[in-house]
C-alpha cells in the first residue's frame, strides 16, 4: 500500500488564553487517500474547524501548532515558513467556508476575486484569467458564466454564492479541498443539489476532500469514511455505514440518540449527560383536543411595500422610473390551530413562514384578513394597531440577540409580567424563580447576565421569559436552528414536557423537517407565501400530496 | 439612481432656503452696520441717506425678499467695508483656502490611511501602539497650540520656514496657486501640516478600527486560504472594504477645512476665507457674512452629494438596489 495523500499524526493545536491553555486540537491522527471524501463530525467547540485551519496553516495567534506532523504527499507541512505555506494554500490545499455571504468580498466582482486567487500562484494575463474564471464557473454548473463572472456576490442566491466559493477553491485544481460546514447556511433543497454536485466534482477532478460538519446526516450522505471529534480528540473513525449502525464510542451513540429523525415522534430524546430531569413526555393525542379553531387565521395577507418619497412616486407615475414591486410575503392564508395542538410550519427561506409567525404573534399587522385567538382579535384595527393580548408569546432563533445584554435575566423575565400586572415588584423574584425552575434552570441564575450562559441555556431563558407571561400560545421561530444536536434535543424535550404540563398551543416554525415531525401533530407546508399543504404529521411525511412537499422531503439527507 | 439625484437636489434646495432664512435673520439681529459704516459725527441727514441707500429702512421681510431675489440672480451683494461685490471678494480669497484645505486633507489621507491600516493589521506591534498613541495626541492637543509650536521651532528657532503669508504664486487659468513655486510651497507646508494633524488622527483611527474588524472576517480568511499574498489582501480586499467610512470623513473634512480653517489662517496670516470671515465679523460687514455662510452651506450640500454618489461607486450593493 502506498502512503496516503495526507497523513496527520498526533497533531496538537493549542491556544494560549489568559485563563490557561485551550487544547483545541489535542493529538489527532487521520489520513486521507486520493479521491476520497472524509467526513469530520463534531459539535461546536469540538475542534473540527481548528483542525481544518491547522491543515492549511492558518492558525492565528495566540494559537499555534505545538506538536505533531502533517504530511502532504510525504512532505512535512508543520514548521514550514509562511511564504512556503502560502504557496501550498489554494494550490495544493484549498478551503471552503460555511457562509458564502461572508466569505466572498461584497465589493469585488467574481472575476476580480478569481483573478486575485489565480495571480496568487501563477502569472496570468487578464484575458486568460477571464477564460479560466468562466471555465471554473461552468464547472460548478452556473448558468451563463460569461455574464455571471462580472456579477457581484450579492447578485447571486445563497446556493449560487457557495458554488462560486467552491469554484474559487477549485481554480488551481488542488489536491485537497477542506469544506467547513459548506451547506449549513443553505436550504435543504439547495443543500441536496450541492451535495450531489460536490460528489461528482470530486470524482471528475480526482481531488480529495475533508467535509467538516456538525450534521451527521449530510456527512453520512457524502463521505465514505467519517471521523467523530469531541473536545479536540477523534473518538471514533471508520466507514460511515458502520459507525452509524454500530457506533463503538458512547459519544457517537449519544449524538445519534439526540437526532429526532432516529426516534419515534414525540419520544424523549437522548440528550447526553447534561440533560434536564423529567419523565418521558409522550405527545398529547390530537383527537383529545377541544376547540379546533382556538387560533384562527382568516384570509391573512401581508404585503411589504417599499417606502417611497414624493419624487419617486411622481417619477413612477410619469413612467420615468421603474416602480418597485411590493413584496407579497403572505398570500391568503387560512389556518387554524386547536387548543393544545402543535402546528409545524415548514418551508424554505423566503417562503413567508417567519412573517406569518409574526402576524400570529401580533408583531406585524396583516395587510388583509384577521387573526383571532379564542374568538377575540389579536390586534386592534385602525391605522395604529396595537396588540391586544398577552396570550401569544414568541421565541426567536437567536436567544442572544433577543435578550438585553445589560440586564440580568431575572430583570428580563420579570419586565413583561410586572408591566401587565401578572406579578408585583415585590413578588417578582419568586415569580421568576418559579419559571426558571419550569425550564429546569437554577433559580439563582436570575442575577446573571445573558453572556454568562451557553446557547442552550439562553434559549431556555427565552422560553422562561415567554412562559412568564402565562400565554396560551407560543410561536417558536426556528428555536433550535442554531443549536448543537444534543442541546437541540434538550430543548425539544423541554418543549414536549411543557406542552404536556401547561397545555400550551404551539406554532412551531422550522426548516428542519425532522424536528417538526418529532414535535408537531399537524404540519403546514408553506411555499412562496401560500400554504400549499396541511395535514397530520403522518400524512405529510408518509403520504405527501404536493410535488413540492415530496421534493422537500427527498432533499433531506438520510442516515444510512 | 436618477430618482436619488432628483430627490437629493430637491432636498438641497429646501436646505438652502431654510439656511438663507436662518442666516439672514441671525445676522440681522447682531449689531447695527450703520454705526460701522459712517462716522459718529455724521449728520442725521447723511445717516438717513445711507440707511435708505442700503435698504436698511425697509421692514425685515422686504429686506429678505430683496436679498433672496438678488441671490437667485447670482448677486451676493456689496461689501460695506471693501465696497466691492462680495462674489469678487470671496473669489479672490477662495483659491488660497482651497489650496490649503486640499493639501491638508490629502496629507491626512495619504499618510493617515496607510498608517491606520498598518496599525490595524498588526495591532500588537509596538509601531502600531506608537501610531495609535500619537493619533490620540493629535486629537487632543489644540490646533492653535501646535500651530504656534510649529512657528516657534521651524520659523523662529531654526529659521528654515516662513512664519506666515502666502509667498510667491503662479497663475493657472487666472487662479493664483502657491504650491507650484518653491517659495509658495515653503509658505504652505506649515499651515497645511498644522491643519492636517487632527484629520490625520481621525483617518488613522478609522482606518485602524476598520482594518482590525475586516481582518477577522471570513472574507479575509477565504482570501488567505486561496494563498493570496498579505500585501495584495490589504491593497485589494481590505482597502476597498474600509473605504466607505473613509470617504465620508474625507468629504466632510474637506468641507469643514475649507469653511473653518479660521484658526490656522489667522495664526499663519494666510489670506484665505477664514481670515476674511473673521475680519467681516469684527467690522459687521453683513453681506460678506451672509454670502459666506450661504456658500459654506452650498459647499457642504455639494460635498455630501458627491460622497453619496461615491458610495454607489464603491459599494455595488447600493448600485443595484441592494441584496439582503
Amino acid at each position: 500500500m502506498t502512503a496516503p495523500l495526507l497523513e496527520v499524526t498526533d497533531l496538537c493545536t493549542y491556544f494560549e488564553a489568559r485563563t490557561g491553555t485551550v487544547k483545541s486540537v489535542d493529538g489527532i491522527s487521520l489520513h486521507l487517500e486520493k479521491g476520497e471524501i472524509l467526513g469530520l463530525v463534531g459539535e461546536s467547540g469540538s475542534g473540527k474547524s481548528i483542525t481544518g485551519f491547522s491543515l492549511i496553516g492558518l492558525i492565528d495567534k495566540p494559537g499555534r501548532i505545538v506538536s505533531g506532523s502533517i504530511k502532504l504527499d510525504g512532505r512535512e507541512l508543520v514548521g514550514l515558513s509562511e511564504p512556503e505555506l502560502r504557496k501550498i494554500r489554494g494550490r495544493d490545499i484549498a478551503m471552503v467556508f460555511q457562509d458564502p455571504m461572508m466569505t466572498l468580498n461584497p465589493v469585488l466582482t467574481v472575476l476580480d476575486q478569481m483573478t486575485l486567487a489565480l495571480q496568487a500562484h501563477e502569472r496570468i494575463s487578464d484575458a486568460d484569467a477571464r477564460l479560466r474564471a468562466v471555465e471554473a464557473l461552468r464547472k460548478v454548473r452556473i448558468v451563463d458564466p460569461e455574464q455571471k463572472v462580472d456579477f457581484y456576490p450579492h447578485q447571486f442566491s445563497g446556493g449560487m454564492r457557495q458554488r462560486v466559493a467552491i469554484a474559487i477553491a477549485l481554480l488551481h485544481r488542488p489536491k485537497i479541498v477542506i469544506a467547513d460546514e459548506p451547506t449549513t447556511a443553505l436550504d435543504v433543497s439547495v443543500q441536496a443539489e450541492i451535495l450531489v454536485e460536490v460528489k461528482s466534482l470530486v470524482a471528475e477532478l480526482g481531488i480529495s476532500m475533508i467535509w467538516i460538519s456538525h450534521d451527521l446526516a449530510t456527512v453520512a450522505s457524502i463521505s465514505k469514511r467519517i471521523a467523530v471529534m469531541k473536545a479536540g480528540k477523534i473518538v471514533e473513525t471508520g466507514l460511515a455505514s458502520e459507525v452509524l449502525r454500530t457506533p463503538s464510542h458512547p459519544y457517537t451513540q449519544s449524538l445519534l440518540d439526540a437526532l429526532p429523525s432516529r426516534s419515534k415522534p414525540g419520544q424523549r430524546l437522548g440528550a447526553g449527560a447534561n440533560d434536564i430531569d423529567g419523565e418521558s413526555a409522550a405527545r398529547p393525542i390530537a383527537a383529545a383536543m377541544a376547540d379546533p379553531s382556538f387560533v384562527a387565521m382568516d384570509g391573512l395577507v401581508k404585503v411589504f411595500e417599499q417606502k417611497r418619497g414624493f419624487w419617486a412616486r411622481l417619477g413612477e407615475r410619469s413612467g420615468l422610473l421603474k416602480s418597485k414591486k411590493p413584496v407579497l410575503a403572505v398570500e391568503n392564508v387560512d389556518l387554524t390551530i386547536a387548543k393544545g395542538e402543535a402546528l409545524g410550519l415548514v418551508g424554505e427561506s423566503g417562503s413567508g413562514k417567519s412573517t406569518l409567525g409574526r402576524i400570529v404573534c401580533g408583531i406585524y399587522q396583516p395587510t388583509e384578513g384577521r387573526i383571532t385567538l379564542n374568538n377575540s382579535p389579536v390586534m386592534s384595527a385602525g391605522p395604529q394597531p396595537r396588540k391586544l393580548t398577552t396570550n401569544v408569546q414568541m421565541i426567536f432563533q437567536d436567544p442572544f440577540a433577543s435578550l438585553d445584554p445589560r440586564r440580568t435575566i431575572g430583570q428580563s423575565i420579570a419586565e413583561g409580567p410586572i408591566a401587565h400586572g401578572l406579578t408585583s415588584k415585590a413578588e417578582a423574584r419568586s415569580y421568576v424563580a418559579e419559571w426558571l425552575k419550569a425550564v429546569s434552570l437554577d433559580p439563582a441564575f436570575a442575577d446573571r447576565y445573558p453572556h454568562q450562559f451557553s446557547g442552550g441555556q439562553r434559549q431556555r431563558i427565552a422560553i422562561a421569559r415567554a412562559l412568564a407571561m402565562r400565554p396560551d400560545v407560543i410561536v417558536c421561530d426556528e428555536p433550535v436552528a442554531s443549536l448543537d444536536v444534543s442541546i437541540q434535543a434538550q430543548i425539544l424535550n423541554l418543549l414536549l414536557q411543557l406542552r404536556k404540563e401547561l397545555g400550551l398551543t404551539l406554532l412551531f416554525i422550522s426548516h428542519d423537517l425532522s424536528v417538526v415531525r418529532h414535535l408537531c401533530d399537524r404540519v403546514a407546508v408553506m411555499y412562496r407565501g401560500k400554504i400549499i399543504e396541511v395535514g397530520t404529521a403522518e400524512e405529510i411525511f408518509d403520504a405527501p400530496q404536493e410535488a413540492y412537499t415530496r421534493a422537500l422531503l427527498n432533499a433531506i439527507p438520510k442516515l444510512a | 439612481m436618477v430618482a436619488f439625484i432628483v430627490r437629493r437636489l430637491w432636498q438641497a434646495a429646501l436646505v438652502m432656503l431654510v439656511m438663507s432664512l436662518l442666516v439672514f435673520l441671525g445676522v440681522f439681529v447682531i449689531g447695527n452696520p450703520v454705526d460701522v459704516l459712517i462716522s459718529p459725527d455724521a449728520t442725521q441727514d447723511i445717516r438717513n441717506r445711507v440707511i435708505a441707500q442700503y435698504g436698511l429702512d425697509l421692514p425685515i421681510w422686504q429686506q429678505y425678499l430683496h436679498f433672496a431675489s438678488n441671490l437667485l440672480h447670482g448677486d451676493l451683494g456689496r461689501s460695506f467695508v471693501y465696497n466691492m461685490p462680495v462674489s469678487q471678494l470671496i473669489a479672490s480669497r477662495f483659491p488660497a483656502t482651497m489650496e490649503l484645505a486640499v493639501i491638508a486633507v490629502l496629507l491626512a489621507s495619504l499618510i493617515g490611511i496607510p498608517l491606520g491600516i498598518y496599525a490595524g493589521y498588526k495591532p500588537e506591534s509596538w509601531t502600531a501602539k506608537v501610531i495609535m498613541a500619537l493619533s490620540i495626541l493629535g486629537f487632543s492637543v489644540p490646533t492653535f497650540w501646535i500651530g504656534l509650536m510649529l512657528i516657534m521651532v521651524f520659523a523662529v528657532q531654526l529659521g528654515i520656514m516662513p512664519a506666515g503669508g502666502r509667498g510667491e504664486t503662479i497663475s493657472v487659468f487666472g487662479v493664483p496657486l502657491s504650491f507650484l513655486t518653491f517659495d509658495g510651497m515653503r509658505h504652505l507646508i506649515l499651515p497645511a501640516v498644522n491643519l492636517s494633524l487632527f484629520k490625520m488622527s481621525m483617518m488613522i483611527r478609522l482606518a485602524a478600527s476598520g482594518t482590525r474588524e475586516v481582518m477577522l472576517t471570513d472574507t479575509i480568511k477565504f482570501a488567505r486560504a486561496a494563498g493570496i499574498h498579505e500585501w495584495t489582501i490589504l491593497r485589494r480586499h481590505v482597502l476597498r472594504l474600509i473605504s466607505i467610512p473613509l470617504v465620508t470623513v474625507f468629504g466632510l473634512e474637506l468641507g469643514s477645512t475649507i469653511a473653518f480653517a479660521v484658526v490656522t489662517e489667522t495664526i499663519y496670516s494666510w489670506p484665505g476665507l477664514g481670515k476674511l470671515i473673521i475680519d467681516s465679523i469684527t467690522s459687521l460687514d453683513r453681506p460678506v457674512m451672509v454670502a459666506y455662510l450661504m456658500l459654506v452651506s452650498l459647499m457642504f450640500i455639494t460635498i455630501n452629494l458627491i460622497v453619496d454618489l461615491a458610495y454607489a461607486v464603491l459599494d455595488p450593493r447600493m448600485r443595484h438596489g441592494g441584496g439582503k
